[in-house]
């Protein structure tokens, strides 16, 4: 399974959502999952399972596939929603089922 | 580490900005002065902000002003500008911005203890909230400190 954070430049924005998306699965005791960042202009559907991107980039990367667009890309707590919801949709054992501190 | 980049000579606090493009130009100017850009990079971001790019806006008033490394980035570098009065990034009034950093990255990864300290330090609601109401670069430094400290 593998996360990847998309943005225009692919070094910026994107690697910050990667290191909080690592921090998030840490808090949720979420493992297995690769995450990685990279740019909007050399990124391809097969090249994760999941993306995850600003809402600059929602219409850009609609046809990646499975797309998770974030309204601010430094809201930890909303960060946390979206990987929970998608790990649970992904089938992933959530073993941190409440509110993580 | 952050605050070897951020420090009392890059931490800017304005109150007399004019407009966005005025902020970029003065939060780009510790890197120009340090050598870690050229003025390409500024230009490079004002070209993309100018074409739609508010992908630099993080959320919470907060703006990452940055381009590709090719655009002139000649070594690692951060910088920051607060303003007196909400800019709004590329005169678009969804996107107020308070405090502006301008990031200059050699390559994808090779900043990674900087942009690990950063992050942590903008999605923390508590250092964020203080870093935003901080007025001078020693107020800002000692909520750069804590760093760490509060995990």
């Amino acid at each position: 399974m593998k996360f990847l954070a998309v943005c225009s430049s692919g070094l910026g924005s994107s690697f910050m959502v990667h290191m909080n998306i690592e921090k998030v699965l840490k808090e949720l005791g979420i493992t297995g999952i690769d995450v990685d960042h990279s740019d909007v202009g050399s990124v391809s559907a097969g090249d994760a399972d999941t993306f995850f991107v600003g809402a600059d980039l929602a219409e850009a990367t609609e046809s990646l596939g499975d797309v998770v667009v974030l309204k601010s890309i430094i809201d930890i707590n909303e960060l946390r929603e979206k990987v929970r919801e998608t790990a649970t949709r992904k089938g992933i054992t959530v073993p941190e089922a409440g509110s993580a501190a | 580490m952050l605050n070897d980049y951020l420090t009392a000579d890059t931490m800017l606090f304005a109150s007399d900005v004019d407009g966005w493009r005025d902020a970029i130009h003065r939060v780009a100017a510790p890197l120009m002065a340090s050598g870690s850009i050229t003025q390409q990079y500024e230009d490079a971001i004002l070209d993309s902000i100018a074409a739609g790019g508010v992908y630099i806006d993080l959320g919470f008033g907060i703006a990452l002003a940055h381009s590709r490394p090719e655009n002139g980035v000649l070594k690692t570098g951060l910088s920051s500008l607060r303003v007196a009065t909400p800019v709004l990034l590329n005169d678009d009034a969804e996107h107020p911005i308070d405090l502006f950093f301008c990031l200059a990255a050699t390559d994808a990864t090779g900043h990674l203890d900087t942009m690990q300290e950063l992050a942590s330090l903008l999605t923390d609601d508590d250092l964020r909230t203080r870093l935003l109401a901080a007025d001078s670069p020693a107020a800002a430094l000692a909520v750069i400190h804590e760093i760490g400290t509060t995990e």
